[in-house]
């Protein structure tokens, strides 16, 4: 045994899309172009990227439900491959969102027939059951249809689902998107008591927060490639010479974004979109010293709250996959 | 295969069953399927032999449920791996210890067996509403016939299911391959009242055989050599179909693991 419970080397994966009507091309898009990284057994590692940044691809690839177009993956010592059906046993998975269930069955009958899937002995899933139901917080409310569920209940069932032949190694891709943020904050728990049974867990999410909180390391995708692996302390040391000037405006333009990105006093801009308002996050190694240029470029819009602070790791973030986030 | 793994497959197909048909209840497209629509067919039939429909009576019964039977089989069996896929279970349906085929199996058991609601309808029509004579002649060989043209039927769903998957064009002819196969299978009357080139075709339908059995068996027209003949045809083509269909699922979940259409994006 190498102490990895998921080995992953220079893994690619293209989609092969058409074009056209009734001149039809072929045209071929790498989701994931070179993606290497090795998760140790019982760690909780987060991948982090933007939306098409090659997260789903890569842990729908590790998962055994796509074939890599090159490289090799191995998760608990087995090629994704060629044994597959060795991996399939130990691992459990959700997908964000709450499809894949069956909304007119109940909970328990969901999670019945999933566990008949997974040669659960019924005897042993009974039990399983109930402790799962309490895990993820739906004691009581097991024998009422799914389709009267709100979605982070549906959340809390996927990942009762993914428990119930007690795997070795977890995916979680995105479990808390679309989560109101106490349902959010509830199924974090749940993935806290989950990495407390010592279970090896792949998170990928788009939160750095959610990342900064759990995650024992964090590797960043972008364009299909990792571009930077480390711990969240250690991610954030990589923006420890800049400062964050945050923002709040009201209908800002491509002109003046562009303008701000071709300041030489800024590093990166990007824009968080909060209904009417926008938050602008630039990076700058000057701190305060750039406000007053940026104020500037930034003349004739209507502004809100200025504010300038430290770097957090959705920072390093943001700098690493270049304001795209 | 060992002892406990066969246990736990069969505990699949039962759990398969169960929840479908729990499903089912009150799927409003199920309930035209195997109640309406042959009921309709039923009284059709009844209308038009008018006074011959005392004669006929039971030709009728099995007749209309073997359309119920069919139609299931073709919409709602074959579209039983896409309407995983489009609510998002098939992805976890195939990354499982258990054989995406044994699932497969006991959900398309649940609508054949649920479809044979039709034929019991269409008996209380005949019998209570038109007052007409219903015996079965072979009871025996009418309810093994029976049995056995549920497995022909499920089996002949698990080769169309991953083709409609393969190929989405092919799944556009649905509506057109459900009378034909009514009529060249001699569900609601022989086929010696259709030209003679279009014998060879009802031949290689395993509803033919299935129909055939069945008409013998409750008329009483068949001798027992000759159910059991078309009995062994039908078991011959349930054995070709589930061999047919474990090279097709195999097909089926490379291409999508290639292609990435195991799930909707």
């Amino acid at each position: 045994m190498t102490g990895y419970a998921i080995e992953v080397e220079h893994l690619k994966r293209t989609y092969k899309t058409t074009v056209g009507v009734l001149r039809r091309k072929v045209k071929n898009v790498e989701a994931v172009r070179d993606v290497s990284f090795a998760i140790q057994t019982g760690e909780l590692f987060g991948l982090v990227g933007p939306n098409g940044a090659g997260k789903t691809t890569t842990v729908k690839m590790l998962t055994t439900l796509l074939i890599p177009t090159a490289g090799t993956a191995r998760v608990l010592g087995y090629d994704v491959v060629q044994e597959a059906s060795s991996i399939q046993a130990r691992i459990g998975f959700i997908f964000g969102g709450d499809r894949g269930l069956y909304w007119r069955l109940s909970g328990i009958d969901n999670l019945r027939y999933f566990a008949s899937l997974y040669h659960v002995d019924p005897d042993v899933s009974r039990k399983r059951i109930d402790y799962l139901l309490e895990l993820v917080g739906l004691t009581g409310r097991g024998e009422e249809r799914v389709e009267g569920y709100s979605r982070g209940m549906r959340q809390r069932l996927h990942i009762a689902r993914s428990l119930l032949h007690n795997p070795e190694v977890l995916f979680l891709d995105e479990p808390t998107i679309g989560l109101d943020p106490v349902g959010a904050r509830e199924l974090r728990l749940v993935i806290r008591n989950l990495q407390a049974e010592e279970k090896t867990i792949l998170l990928t999410t788009h939160y750095m927060f959610e990342a900064d909180e759990l995650c024992q390391r964090v590797g960043v995708i972008n364009h299909g490639e990792i571009t930077a692996l480390d711990t969240p302390q250690g991610l954030k040391k990589t923006v420890r010479d800049l400062s964050v000037i945050e923002i709040n405006v009201f209908g800002i333009d491509n002109e003046h974004l562009d303008a701000l990105r071709d300041r030489a006093d800024v590093d990166t801009v990007s824009l968080r979109e909060h209904g009417q308002k926008q938050t602008l996050l630039i990076h700058s190694p000057h701190g305060s010293e750039a406000l007053p240029g940026v104020m500037e470029t930034l003349s004739g819009l209507h502004l809100g709250g200025v504010t300038v602070r430290e770097p957090t790791l959705e920072d390093a973030y943001v700098r690493l996959v270049g304001g795209e986030a | 295969m060992n002892l406990d793994r066969l246990r736990a497959n069969i505990r699949v197909v039962g759990y398969a069953f169960v929840m479908t048909l729990k499903q089912n209840v009150i799927d409003g497209f199920i309930i035209f399927t195997i109640l309406i629509q042959p009921l309709i067919i039923a009284l059709l039939a009844l209308w038009m032999m008018d006074d011959q429909a005392a004669s006929h009576a039971i030709f009728i019964v099995v007749g209309s449920g073997l359309t119920g039977l069919w139609s299931s089989l073709l919409f709602i069996s074959g579209n039983s791996i896409n309407v995983e896929r489009w609510i998002g279970t098939l992805e976890f349906m195939v990354a499982m210890p258990t054989s995406i085929t044994t699932i497969i199996f006991g959900k398309n058991l649940a609508h054949v067996s649920q479809s044979l609601i039709s034929m019991l309808l269409s008996y209380f029509l005949a019998s209570i509403i038109f007052d007409l004579p219903l015996t079965i002649a072979r009871p025996g060989l009418f309810l093994l016939s029976l049995l056995l043209t549920i497995v022909a039927f499920v089996s002949f769903g698990l080769i169309i299911a991953p083709i409609f998957v393969m190929n989405p064009g092919v799944q556009g002819w649905q509506n057109a391959m459900e009378f034909p196969v009514y009529i060249l299978s001699g569900f609601l009357f022989p086929i010696a009242l259709l030209p003679g080139w279009t014998t060879p075709v009802s031949y290689v339908l395993a509803p033919y055989w299935a129909a055939k059995a069945l008409h013998g068996a409750s008329s009483g027209e068949s001798s027992p050599d000759s159910i059991l003949i078309d009995l062994g045809i039908l078991i011959m083509f349930s054995t070709v179909y589930i061999l047919i269909s474990r090279r097709l699922f195999k097909a089926m979940l490379h291409k999508t693991r290639v292609d990435a259409t195991l799930g909707l994006q």
